[in-house]
């Protein structure tokens, strides 16, 4: 991969390159289930060209905007339109401020190793009754929505703790875990640490922070920006050392290799980028190089594929699914809905909670009909909104993929 | 890197079509989008050869016009070569959703403003709408769906025409998904169909919009017919088609499960050519430009609304691998003198040349690059929009090129 040559052109909010063909709103799920967001054309495009950076914004609607991304792979005019919403958001949201619950959200990153290291106590209560409720009265959290738990030792602790494999002659790879492997899904990290291994490497962790997504998410740019600096400053150093650096979480992945740079401008953002792979995309390449680095045993297993609309915008193709297929006895059906409903933080609101059921029914029925062993998604929202869909058991690619590691 | 068998540009029904038929041979192949393609702006039925009349038989019609036409893109496949790719269409949309012609001839289908056009192959949800009787014949729209517009259409047919509404859904606003999505579930059709019912006067065939569902029309055929007691049929209407999203969901489920590759959603920005062929495409997702090499490639990018040519001020230009373009000689050649004009406006025969095998071909008809081929819509020397021949040169050609492709 190359850093692109040319910026995007022309103007990346210009309005008018879109032609109004609709194709957009074949697409949007916030649009499919509630007449009350008009859908990416008219709240991208159209509503741009009314609005003034003078003067205050008049629809509130716009906060409906999940930011999956589906419209932007769907235009066949290259109009940045889930940009547009975000910048439009962005506005609507500074003029009429966050609050503690987006305040408190979209700082989970923050006390998150705290929770984790007292999760014995914070666990039963996010699963309380009551204190659901009281999160639901106090901060419009909503009760229906399950809470993940924490775990401890978190990532970090174990893999700082462990003790490490020979490593004399084999290259660096550096990895990129996010919060919610730290703190929530501990094995996805240990499932990344087992393969990359297995496929020769040598892994690193580097200090890390929230890639700043959640803040995105609510329109919050100085902070994403802010977020953003903070780890450039922590990567670079790894990445300029010549150590390529992979993700797992692909909203993370999103975030650090597209959002950095076109979107908030951020120096050192295409350095990083170039060097940095989602871990699938990653195995997938190293296979294709290398015959032999990775043997796997057979697995039976009937597993069930969902793609994360990250991971559409991330343009990359289906690599988990390719590394899938090389198990023998793994028996792949798609589950061809687009996006589970999550959004991110976006499903734990109140007032959005409906809307984000709605959009997961789809999903919810085809699994059902599939009725597969496992499910398998790369991203975490994704999972979070499987498992509580279905109760089914929801896995990262490389668990499965971990799992299926031939010995020596 | 990885080297694909195949690269196809384009994701509309002629990609689609080429992609679909180097799979099944057992092509590895890589598909590149800059959108979702134009199914999901207008693909409903399959349009042939509308200059054949009803009742002529389409193998002779069409045979006779390639006679007259000797430079059409049906000339590369002759009338054998546009069956067999019709059939393996065909084969693609097994019962209950199929896809039926009414014998080896064109059939008259109503469209979205109320007038009839000719067409060959239709999906069984538009099958009753072929050769209607206008006092047989009730037009139903639902209120506040900007979308269709029934009295149009009745007005035009001449025929009675109803709007109705289900206050228990709320129906006011909803956009063609919301309502297909509705459609996919039994108790909201069968309501449908009550309501239908009610305002049926003794019509033996009910027209709707083409808002059948998208996971499984045939059912939602099947049950409206039931519940109403007549004849059920589609009418196309403004996009987003559900129709084409039908027809393009099937070709991404059966390119998927053969392990071809989808990337959408981002421009091929440049090719590498080298001694006559193509050596590789870059695809830019800002901040990155990614290069995707293979044996043979095929152009699939459409016309001006898909992007596979650009009209500059003066001249008409292909922008990935800057072909040359059969055109007018000037501006003041490209259109008629009025809008309407029964007679083709010249523009929109311009296009790639190609020499027998779809590959571009420069003056003298030798072939300028030796492993690209040229399918679909972006052929120079048709008049698609007033021939009615869309479909069948994007099936015909899309075919041929993959074919063409892996012989070499």
């Amino acid at each position: 991969m190359t850093p692109a040559t040319e910026p995007r052109n022309p103007a990346r909010t210009l309005p008018d390159l879109c032609v109004r063909c609709a194709t957009c709103m074949a697409v949007c799920p916030v649009a499919r289930v509630t007449p009350r967001f008009p859908g990416p054309k008219q709240a991208g495009p159209g509503a741009q060209r009314f609005r003034s950076a003078a003067e205050a914004s008049v629809d509130d609607w716009i906060e409906l905007c999940t930011a999956c991304r589906l419209c932007d792979t769907a235009c066949p005019a290259g109009v940045p339109i889930s940009e547009l919403n975000l910048l439009a958001k962005a506005k609507f949201l500074d003029e009429r401020g966050r609050g503690l619950r987006d305040w408190l959200l979209v700082r989970s990153d923050l006390f998150g190793e705290l929770a984790a290291r007292y999760s014995r106590f914070v666990n039963p209560l996010l699963q309380n009754r009551t204190v659901r409720w009281l999160l639901d009265r106090t901060l419009a959290i909503d009760r229906r929505r399950m809470l993940p738990p924490y775990e401890y030792p978190t990532f970090r602790k174990w893999f700082a703790d462990r003790q490490a494999p020979e490593s004399a002659g084999r290259p660096r790879i550096a990895y990129f875990h996010g919060c919610f492997t730290n703190t929530n899904e501990v094995d996805v990290g240990k499932a990344a640490v087992a393969l990359l291994e297995a496929a020769g490497f040598t892994v690193t962790v580097p200090p890390q922070r929230c890639c700043g997504i959640p803040r995105l998410g609510v329109g919050d740019l100085r902070g994403a920006r802010e977020m953003g600096q903070r780890n450039l400053s922590l990567l670079l150093p790894t990445v300029r050392e010549g150590t390529d650096l992979v993700f797992s979480s692909t909203s993370c992945g999103m975030m650090l290799r597209h959002e950095y740079g076109p979107l908030l401008n951020l120096p050192g953002a295409q350095e990083l980028a170039v060097r940095l792979f989602d871990i699938c995309e990653f195995l997938v390449r190293r296979q294709e190089e290398n015959d032999a680095a990775v043997r796997f045993k057979p697995l039976p297993r009937k597993v069930a594929y969902f793609t994360p609309c990250h991971l559409r915008a991330l343009n990359i193709g289906l690599p988990a699914l390719e590394l899938l297929r090389l198990v023998p006895g793994v028996e792949v059906a798609m589950l061809d809905t687009e996006c589970c409903g999550l959004g991110g933080l976006y499903g734990f609101r109140k007032e959005k909670y409906p809307i984000s059921e709605e959009i997961g029914k789809g999903l919810k029925k085809e699994v059902g009909r599939l009725d597969p062993d496992t499910i398998v998604t790369d991203c975490e929202g994704c999972r979070m909104q499987l498992r509580a869909l279905t109760g089914r058991e929801v896995l990262h690619p490389v668990q499965l993929l971990r799992d299926a590691l031939a010995e020596g | 890197m990885k080297r694909w068998d195949l690269i196809v540009i384009g994701t509309g029904l002629a990609g689609l079509t080429a992609a679909r038929t180097a799979a099944e041979a057992g092509a590895r192949v890589l598909v590149v989008g800059r959108g979702i393609g134009s199914l999901a702006l207008f693909g409903n039925s399959i349009d042939v050869l509308g200059e054949v009349p009803p009742g002529v038989n389409l193998d002779a019609g069409v045979s006779d016009w390639i006679g007259t036409h000797p430079g059409h893109p049906y000339a590369r496949t002759g009338w054998e070569g546009i069956a067999e790719a019709l059939v393996a269409f065909q084969e693609l949309f097994p019962s209950p959703y199929r896809f039926v012609a009414a014998g080896l001839t064109n059939s008259l289908v109503p469209t979205g403003t109320g007038t009839l056009r000719p067409t060959y192959l239709l999906p069984i949800t538009m099958r009753a709408g072929a050769g209607l009787v206008a006092e047989e014949t009730l037009v139903v729209g639902f209120r506040g769906f900007k979308d269709f517009q029934g009295d149009t259409v009745s007005l035009h047919l001449k025929c009675r025409g109803v709007n109705i509404s289900l206050p228990r859904y709320g129906l006011e606003g909803l956009t063609a998904l919301a309502l297909a999505r509705l459609m996919d579930e039994e108790p909201f059709r069968k309501s449908l169909g009550e309501a239908i019912r009610g305002q049926k006067a003794g019509e033996k065939r009910i027209g709707l919009p083409a808002i059948l569902g998208l996971c499984d029309p045939a059912a939602v055929l099947e049950d409206l017919e039931g519940v109403i007691g007549a004849r059920v049929f589609e009418i196309p209407m403004l996009p987003p088609s559900i129709p084409g999203l039908r027809i393009f969901n099937r070709f991404r489920e059966r390119l998927i499960a053969k392990g071809a590759t989808f990337l959408m959603g981002n421009p091929v920005t440049g090719v590498t050519v080298k001694g006559g062929r193509c050596e590789g495409i870059r695809v830019c997702n800002p901040p990155l430009e990614t290069e995707y090499r293979a044996e043979q490639y095929i152009l699939a990018t459409g016309r001006f609304l898909g992007g596979g040519l650009w009209a500059e001020m003066d001249r008409i230009v292909e922008p990935v691998f800057h072909l040359p373009v059969s055109q007018p000689a000037g501006r003041g050649d490209w259109f008629r003198e009025r809008f309407f004009q029964p007679e083709a406006h010249p523009i929109h025969a311009a296009g790639i040349a190609t020499d027998r095998s779809l590959r571009p071909s420069g003056e003298g008809g030798a072939p300028l690059l030796t492993n690209v081929r040229v399918a679909g819509s972006i052929l120079a020397n048709h008049q698609s929009i007033e021939e009615h021949s869309r479909e069948g040169i994007a099936i015909a050609t899309g075919y041929r090129a993959a074919q063409e492709a892996l012989k070499a």
